[in-house]
């Protein structure tokens, strides 16, 4: 049994969003984020499900939305977290930093924070994040840089972008920053961007050979660590959803992960469940355990990924029995078989 | 030497054994030790020859065999960088 079977008690980390509330509207923003959900949680409630997951032992909570820096409890529940001595990252778009947040993330060895930069250049970026946002993002990461902590530069690698990853990765260098490239993929406002800003598949090649020849690239996804080799070494191998990582959304409802945020995929509601009932008792993390594409079994690589990419299958077929759409693997058969 | 967790690195116990998590770089390690390790027997207070007949008083098991076990255990977990190699 592969260890990624072994049954977990509780998540490894927990993707939160703590708010859909952003100041930016990106074209391929994920959850579709632009003003608060209603009923979102309070900090009180927060705190409760913090309680939660420190007792079971939950090592890292990586923070998203929606702009968390934007919730106005986040800077004095990202204390209570600490004082827990949980890990948190900070995905943030940096445009709304404030002095007070960056002191709180300098010399903090429980921070990782992440900022979202979807372009090399004001042209590429400003047309997946918005006019005048590269500027913006820029100054952020000025802001946050040499202050001793761990930063990267987060990239939805897209086809506006996809040729100018080395000077992203140098721009974040010159900051003393890392890039991560992430998967771009059709949820939320994704869904109606991604024949426009989706890789073809030539295009996905390449990212596999530069991802490649370049360990020092950041991916956190298990996309490209099962396109390549020398990558399974650096990260998870296959998709984590309800395995090691679930996803808790601004009102409490907890899902197998962040692409994943349909009724269908609910777990629960923390405001009636715990985490630990919805991670042993869900039907919906049960189920998502068991996926495995059928047409995938064949394939000498099922047992490293297991088909990919629940959410891309899911939102492209609405099939969650189908292999990962954009599995390198399927387009060099489809290929070889072609010629 | 005793026992002691790397800087930023953190453990839980599973029902196979225990999981050992690092910040920086991201690391996981799965360790399938069943009932034999504790994450307390990383906690500064034991060295491995402890951990060992701790271990062989609760579980029946021989001491020797139980410390060459322990022996290929504690190359991995150095080699992953899980335990610190501070000698105490």
């Amino acid at each position: 049994m592969k260890y990624t079977d072994w049954p977990l008690s509780a998540p490894v980390n927990i993707t939160w969003e703590i708010t859909r509330q952003c100041n930016l509207n990106c074209i391929h923003c994920l959850s579709a984020s632009s003003v608060a959900s209603p009923g979102e949680l309070s900090l009180k409630e927060c705190k409760g499900i913090v309680d939660q997951l420190a007792a079971l032992k939950v090592f890292e909570i990586n923070f998203g939305g929606g702009e968390p820096l934007l919730k106005e409890y986040f800077l004095p529940l990202l204390r209570y977290i600490h004082a827990k001595g949980i890990v948190t990252c900070i995905s943030t778009n940096g445009t709304v930093l404030t002095d007070e947040a960056v002191a709180m993330f300098s010399n903090n060895p429980l921070v990782n924070v992440q900022v979202s930069l979807d372009g090399a250049t004001a042209e590429v970026n400003d047309a997946i994040r918005g006019e005048g946002t590269f500027r913006k993002i820029i100054s952020g990461i000025g802001l946050l840089s040499g202050k001793n902590i761990p930063l990267s530069i987060n990239t939805v690698v897209t086809s506006l972008n996809y040729h100018q990853l080395d000077k992203l990765k140098e721009l974040a260098t010159s900051y003393g920053a890392r890039l991560r490239v992430s998967r771009f993929r059709p949820s939320g406002r994704a869904r109606e961007s991604w024949e426009a800003l989706k890789l073809e598949p030539s295009q996905m090649q390449s990212l596999s050979e530069w991802l490649s020849g370049d360990p020092s690239i950041l991916t956190g996804d298990s996309f490209f660590s099962i396109s390549q080799e020398g990558r399974r070494q650096l990260g998870l191998d296959m998709c984590g959803a309800a395995r090691m990582t679930a996803c808790i959304d601004p009102s409490g409802d907890v899902f197998p992960c962040a692409f994943m945020q349909s009724d269908e995929f609910r777990g629960g509601n923390l405001r009636e469940k715990s985490v630990k009932d919805i991670w042993d008792k869900a039907p919906a993390f049960i189920n998502f355990r068991r996926l495995e594409p059928s047409s995938c079994r064949s394939c000498p690589r099922f047992d490293r990924c297991r088909g990919g990419c629940p959410a891309v299958a899911y939102f492209l077929t609405r099939d969650l029995d189908s292999p990962d759409p954009e599995c390198l693997m399927s387009w060099n058969r489809e290929s070889n078989g072609a010629g | 030497m005793s026992l002691r967790l790397a800087t930023d690195v953190r453990v839980r116990r599973e029902s196979w054994g225990l999981l050992f998590y690092r910040q920086m770089p991201h690391k996981l390690c799965f360790v399938k030790s069943g009932d034999w390790l504790q994450p307390a027997h990383f906690d500064g207070t034991w060295d491995w020859e402890s951990v060992a007949g701790d271990i062989s008083r609760r579980t029946g098991t021989p001491e020797e065999i139980v410390e060459r076990s322990l022996s290929r255990l504690a190359g991995r977990l150095m080699k992953n960088r899980v335990i610190s190699d501070e000698i105490h």
